[in-house]
């Protein structure tokens, strides 16, 4: 498969591809009536949509003629997990903050003895 | 509906204390990152850590508010965030200690689109019930 021009956090960076995927959220749509809703032209919401389908933001069925647009969650999973990524990184962090701050307490003078002492 | 990281918690120590671990350079890379921050308004720092796929390492910062031993925020932007997110620690007395409000915000250019898909359709997979608890987290 041929590289991504644009990369996950790029696809949602841009407002019509957003607004493709909150208009998505309601349902499946055919590319026309996407194209419908924005003022640009077709083929330029075609390239925008093929932005989200690399992505896996969106996935492409055919039904008889009609081509429907449906959101995906595999891409949805790469988002959502850099939050909860950040969130158990800080979580993680600040736990970190408590115990220096109560070894501090104890024998601030005794750990730096012993990192100088690691020292080369 | 914006999707932010709050953690609040509750020490047994003076926020001057506290203060230094998060303000000071050499103390803040003990336990959270190598950087250079100095608590200046405007000051630019980075936070250098191993480089992973899609994140070069570095986190690119800039010192936006100070209050002494109170308030700290500076902007967050590195790897796939493109748009700076804003981190903020503040501390207030309370008896017996200091409460300790983080908060990582401004993830606001993807987490909507997420966030009403979600809500909207679900997951398709297991993963709803956690989506939930956190959810009910933050709100």
């Amino acid at each position: 498969m041929k590289k991504k021009n644009v990369d996950i956090f790029g696809a949602i960076a841009d407002p019509n591809r957003r607004k493709i995927l909150m208009l998505l959220s309601a349902g499946a749509l055919t590319i026309s009536a996407l194209a419908n809703e924005f003022d640009v032209s077709r083929p330029a919401i075609s390239k925008h949509i093929k932005v989200l389908q690399e992505n896996k933001l969106v996935v492409i069925n055919d039904v008889g003629r009609e081509r429907y647009c449906e959101l995906e969650p595999e891409g949805f999973k790469e988002i959502y997990d850099w939050i909860m990524f950040y969130e158990s990184f800080w979580n993680e962090k600040i736990n970190e903050l408590e115990k220096m701050l109560n070894k501090k307490t104890k024998g601030s003078s005794k750990r730096k003895s012993q990192k100088n002492r690691h020292r080369r | 509906m914006k999707r932010d990281i709050r953690i609040e918690k509750i020490f047994h120590h003076r926020k001057e204390k506290i203060w230094k671990l998060i303000a000071d350079s050499n103390m803040l890379a003990e336990w959270l990152m190598p950087n250079d921050l100095k608590p200046v308004v405007g000051h630019k720092f980075n936070f250098k850590t191993k480089p992973a796929p899609g994140f070069d390492g570095i986190v690119h910062c800039e010192v936006l508010e100070v209050i002494e031993f109170h308030k700290l925020v500076f902007s967050w932007k590195g790897g796939p965030i493109k748009k700076p997110t804003i981190v903020s620690w503040i501390l207030e007395d309370i008896p017996g200690g200091t409460k300790l409000t983080f908060s990582h915000t401004g993830f606001e250019g993807f987490s909507p689109v997420a966030i009403s898909y979600l809500l909207g359709r679900g997951w398709k997979k297991n993963i709803t019930s956690l989506f939930d608890k956190k959810l009910n987290e933050m709100m």
